[in-house]
């Protein structure tokens, strides 16, 4: 009962307007969340680019965790953010932020806000020029030999 | 010490993340901005759902609250490594066809934005122009030169948007990764300009 599968109706009962188009998920997306959503409690949500990495003691508890807490942690041996981890798993980013949120707190996520003020640092923004002048054009020809 | 070295409360991660940036493609439905993430992006562009706000009316209006509904959204990205200790990720923003978006989950935190022009359709991009001017987010006005062709000059194109001097009109090609990069050069070289003088440490901290 309730387990978010479109089988028969058990009470038998015909839905009266309109099918809904396409196919619905299996499970509603903040279910997973148990209703909670990022930003309820008044502070900033934790912004896309946020790094989230298994901690050993997340890897550890691989085996003791389930679906998409399961998931989070597995696909975070490698660090990555908050968006990058959404879209891999098919889940809403606000249902990411959640879930990271209690797997940080459970000791099994770390995770690494970026400092507002990088925006702000010449020497990042410096050290990402470089960067970006080092990469080659469709032919294969860098900015900064041109 | 490099930017991420503080390690996270209570427990060490066994690999040590980059600093993530992150730079915003915007601009009308259709103009080229994810073409343009994919041209330059070393992973094939990615879309994940998130929430966006929507102002039913009074935009930027501060002396009244406007009602404002959740929408979601799908959002367009890709990434470039800088090196190992630097992440740059472009984040298209979505649903720009429409006024009244509200792209602050997005753009909070953002060191530049590219507005993607078709001048063919230049009204699609008022409210990105608009949106940035007011927050004061450095950005630069791209007009993606479809097939070669770009139908008006960019000082037509600077009058017609009436963005202010300081705003970088470029023209560009989002299916070439050196256009792309580029005009995201021409965005960081106006952020660099606007960071004053002074030491500065960027991080990223445990939450």
């Amino acid at each position: 009962m309730a387990d978010g599968t479109t089988g028969q109706d058990p009470v038998g009962l015909e839905p009266v307007g309109p099918a809904p188009v396409g196919p619905a998920p299996a499970v509603r997306p903040f279910l997973v969340t148990a209703g909670r959503v990022a930003d309820a409690g008044g502070g900033r949500a934790m912004p896309l680019e946020t790094q989230v990495v298994a901690t050993a003691a997340g890897l550890d508890a691989l085996g003791l965790l389930s679906f998409e807490r399961h998931d989070i942690v597995a696909a975070c041996r490698l660090p990555q953010s908050l968006a990058e981890l959404a879209a891999r798993l098919r889940l809403h980013l606000n249902v990411v932020r959640v879930l990271a949120e209690d797997l940080r707190e459970a000791g099994q996520l770390a995770v690494y806000v970026p400092d507002p003020e990088a925006v702000h640092d010449a020497s990042v923004l410096r050290r990402l020029i470089d960067g970006l002048r080092a990469v080659p054009d469709s032919r294969g020809i860098p900015r900064n030999t041109e | 010490m490099t930017s991420t070295e503080r390690l996270v409360r209570g427990a060490a991660a066994a690999v040590r993340p980059p600093l993530p940036v992150k730079m915003v493609i915007a601009g009308g439905f259709g103009v080229g901005k994810t073409t343009a993430v994919g041209s330059i992006s070393e992973i094939e562009p990615l879309t994940t759902e998130a929430s966006i706000t929507e102002v039913a009316a009074g935009v930027d209006d501060l002396t009244h609250t406007p009602r404002k509904t959740t929408t979601t959204v799908a959002l367009d990205f890709g990434c470039l490594t800088v090196d190992p200790t630097l992440k740059l990720y472009l984040f298209g923003t979505p649903g720009q066809e429409r006024f009244g978006f509200m792209w602050d989950d997005i753009v909070e935190g953002a060191l530049g934005a590219l507005v993607v022009v078709d001048t063919r359709r230049l009204d699609d991009c008022y409210p990105a122009v608009d949106y940035f001017e007011h927050r004061r987010i450095p950005f630069a006005v791209a007009v993606n030169a479809f097939d070669g062709q770009v139908e008006h000059t960019l000082e037509e194109v600077r009058w017609a948007l009436d963005v202010s001097a300081g705003v970088p009109v470029v023209v560009f090609d989002a299916r070439e990764r050196g256009s792309v990069r580029d005009a995201l050069l021409v965005v960081l070289e106006l952020a660099l300009a606007r960071t004053g003088p002074g030491p500065s440490a960027a991080s990223a901290h445990p939450r």
